[in-house]
């Protein structure tokens, strides 16, 4: 019974986080169709930003704020001088963002160095939750996606602004000629979409290593998610961590880890091939 | 033609002297990773390399040259390793090389250099490399269990043991060595797992361990993965449970996992930067002296190289030549004195002693330290 309680918060805790981790890929690949395969180092930065709060002897409290501002910085400035000059080439913008990632890489290699960063954690320790202990900071951080994919979900049914770039998204000529400023608006969503990337950083960075090269371990996995969901809409994004993380931990605990990442290489490779689009798609 | 004869007369000099000055410097390549994943101990490792040179070269040499260091970048594919090492022994004519690199690109060398240029690999492995002029001054997995295991057992009222590595043959290896030892001691291996380096997430092995009852845990899991296992496993609580004994957990990885998490974590080792014994300390002062106090922080794996050039001189010295040959021959008890206590070259391999530090303040304090520990039969 314990057993079984600790593997389904274990998968509850899997699905979302790697739904929060995708969703920057899921807004920049699913409403912009850029390739981003820099997705990886936006997270990476992000993780990066308790480094550098500490660096600038600010509150743990401004954590937030410097992740933001930072994200918001390079995701801006990478809009300006790359991105834009790739919307509707999809194939294009793979390579470019390839290289942006390399180098947005190198950049963080540059500044911190190679070596291993040690965050501390705000919340250590573990409470009893249903009669099992579990740590304190994966259930305030469950909590809060909770919150926060809620809001999320009501604001992209609701709100102008999604409208906008549901409009956008469709018929980007036709937004336009409805006055619709795409060319802002697809630069704000970039910088929104990077901004969440460095947030998920951010909430992982207390629990996992902070390096350059963790940016490697999401790229592939977002992917996943997006491949066996579909594009351009937060219920793809639901059903594909679900299937992707639940499938990884599930599969992970009843055989072996190895068994777990052989399932979901098999299950993308299985839906690439025969569903292309993913379980939900709008067109 | 009076010119003419300046010309040459003047090239023949140069030429001349350069002759001299080759003659007196022996050429020594060191490979290690300056790029990919092994790329964090580049620095260390070239650092402790040219600490040792200039330190040999203040004391004379190597068999009478001086030596000059020239790096390799090995923190790449093995094939293309082998073209770097290559390039310094048969383009840059170095006389010997230093190794600081993974098993497969050893084992790549090892093919092309075929006993005819001496070769010197210092990381921790998993033993048994007995190829015509190799020695090894790294650990092995004889050497960082067979002393410690029944020591830490008793010390901390450990039996069941849970072994948990990433999936290649470093881990494999030392777990099959362990698993003797643990038998020897008295306690048993509740549980065994090896992980693709493509998994970050040890939710899953963490449930197995609470329910193996493991009260320790053998950590084989390399450089990021070790930090994630830990950090994972100490949000769990699981600290309580079991204590974490890692023969690859140094000085950068215990910083990643960093303080509050390393509770009744021991690292065991040939080396760490806080050994308190006279030579060690007279490393680090030298170490900081010649590099700066925001120089990388040594590690086993960095200052490896510094004991490769150490027994690269005793060996020079005691077969007063580099010749591949002639030290293959004056190898066997070979001794010299470094940083990390006396070792002698025993079957291509050193007896040395072996520490254990516990990590559980956030840095390492060396509680225990085994001298002369054998490295065990490595040439089956």
């Amino acid at each position: 019974m314990e057993n079984a309680l600790l593997l389904g918060l274990n998968t509850v805790w899997q699905i979302a986080t790697l739904g929060f981790v995708a969703l920057g890929l899921a807004i920049v690949f699913g409403l912009l169709r850029i390739m981003n395969m820099a997705h990886g180092e936006f997270v990476m930065i992000g993780a990066y930003a308790p480094v550098i709060t500490t660096q600038l002897g600010l509150s743990p409290w401004m954590q937030i704020p410097v992740c933001i501002l930072s994200i918001g910085v390079i995701a801006f400035l990478c809009e300006r001088l790359f991105i834009r000059h790739f919307y509707d080439r999809i194939f294009d913008s793979l390579l470019a963002t390839w290289g942006l990632s390399l180098l947005l890489r190198e950049l963080v290699e540059l500044t911190f160095g190679r070596s291993f960063q040690s965050v501390i954690s705000p919340l250590p320790g573990t409470v009893l939750f249903l009669g099992i202990s579990y740590p304190l900071y994966r259930l305030v951080v469950l909590a809060g996606l909770l919150i926060f994919f809620t809001v999320l979900t009501i604001w992209y049914r609701q709100s102008l602004t999604a409208t906008r770039i549901k409009a956008m998204v469709a018929n980007p000529v036709l937004a336009q000629a409805a006055g619709i400023k795409t060319a802002r608006l697809s630069a704000n969503v970039f910088v929104v979409g990077c901004i969440v990337s460095g947030l998920s950083g951010l909430m992982l960075a207390q629990l996992i290593r902070v390096e350059p090269f963790i940016s490697l371990d999401y790229l592939l996995r977002c992917f996943f998610v997006l491949v066996l969901g579909g594009l351009g809409s937060l219920e793809g994004l639901g059903i594909g961590s679900v299937g992707i993380g639940g499938v990884q931990t599930i599969v992970g605990t009843i055989s072996s880890q190895t068994g777990g990442y052989l399932t979901i290489l098999l299950v993308s490779i299985f839906f690439l091939w025969l569903r292309p689009r993913g379980i939900y798609s709008k067109n | 033609m009076k010119r003419m004869k300046i010309i040459v007369a003047t090239l023949s000099l140069v030429l001349f002297t350069c002759g001299l000055v080759m003659a007196q410097t022996a050429k020594i390549g060191v490979l290690i990773p300056k790029s990919g994943p092994g790329g964090l101990f580049g620095p260390s490792s070239q650092n402790a390399a040219t600490l040792a040179a200039e330190q040999i070269n203040v004391r004379g040499g190597l068999a009478g040259q001086k030596i000059e260091l020239l790096f390799g970048d090995v923190g790449v594919p093995p094939a293309e390793a082998v073209q770097t090492a290559m390039g310094l022994w048969k383009g840059m004519g170095v006389k010997a090389l230093i190794g600081m690199h993974d098993s497969a690109v050893r084992e790549a060398l090892i093919g092309r250099f075929a006993g005819q240029v001496p070769y010197i690999y210092t990381p921790v492995y998993e033993g048994g490399e007995c190829s015509t002029s190799v020695f090894v001054v790294g650990e092995t997995p004889d050497q960082q269990l067979k002393p410690v295991l029944p020591w830490i057992s008793k010390k901390e009222k450990v039996s069941k043991w849970y072994l948990i590595g990433n999936d290649y043959n470093w881990p494999r290896d030392t777990n099959k060595a362990a698993k003797g030892y643990i038998a020897a001691a008295g306690g048993s291996v509740v549980g065994e797992e090896y992980l693709p380096f493509t998994v970050n997430e040890f939710d899953t092995s963490l449930q197995r361990i609470k329910s193996s009852g493991a009260d320790a845990v053998l950590i084989t899991l390399v450089g990021g993965a070790s930090v994630n296992f830990n950090r994972a496993f100490a949000s769990f609580g699981m600290a309580k449970q079991a204590i974490r004994l890692g023969t690859l957990i140094e000085e950068n990885t215990l910083a990643g996992i960093g303080k509050g998490n390393s509770k009744r974590l021991y690292s065991s080792a040939a080396y760490f930067a806080s050994l308190q014994t006279p030579s060690a300390k007279k490393l680090i002062a030298a170490y900081t002296k010649r590099f700066g106090n925001e120089a990388a922080v040594l590690n086993t794996l960095g200052q490896s190289t510094y004991d490769g050039l150490l027994l690269l001189e005793a060996l020079a010295k005691k077969a007063g030549s580099l010749d591949a040959k002639a030290l293959e021959k004056a190898a066997e008890g070979v001794s010299f004195s470094g940083p990390r206590g006396t070792a002698t070259m025993r079957g291509k391999h050193v007896a040395q002693s072996i520490y254990v530090a516990d990590g559980s303040s956030g840095t390492f304090e060396v509680i225990k330290s085994f001298d002369n520990v054998s490295p065990g039969n490595n040439c089956k």
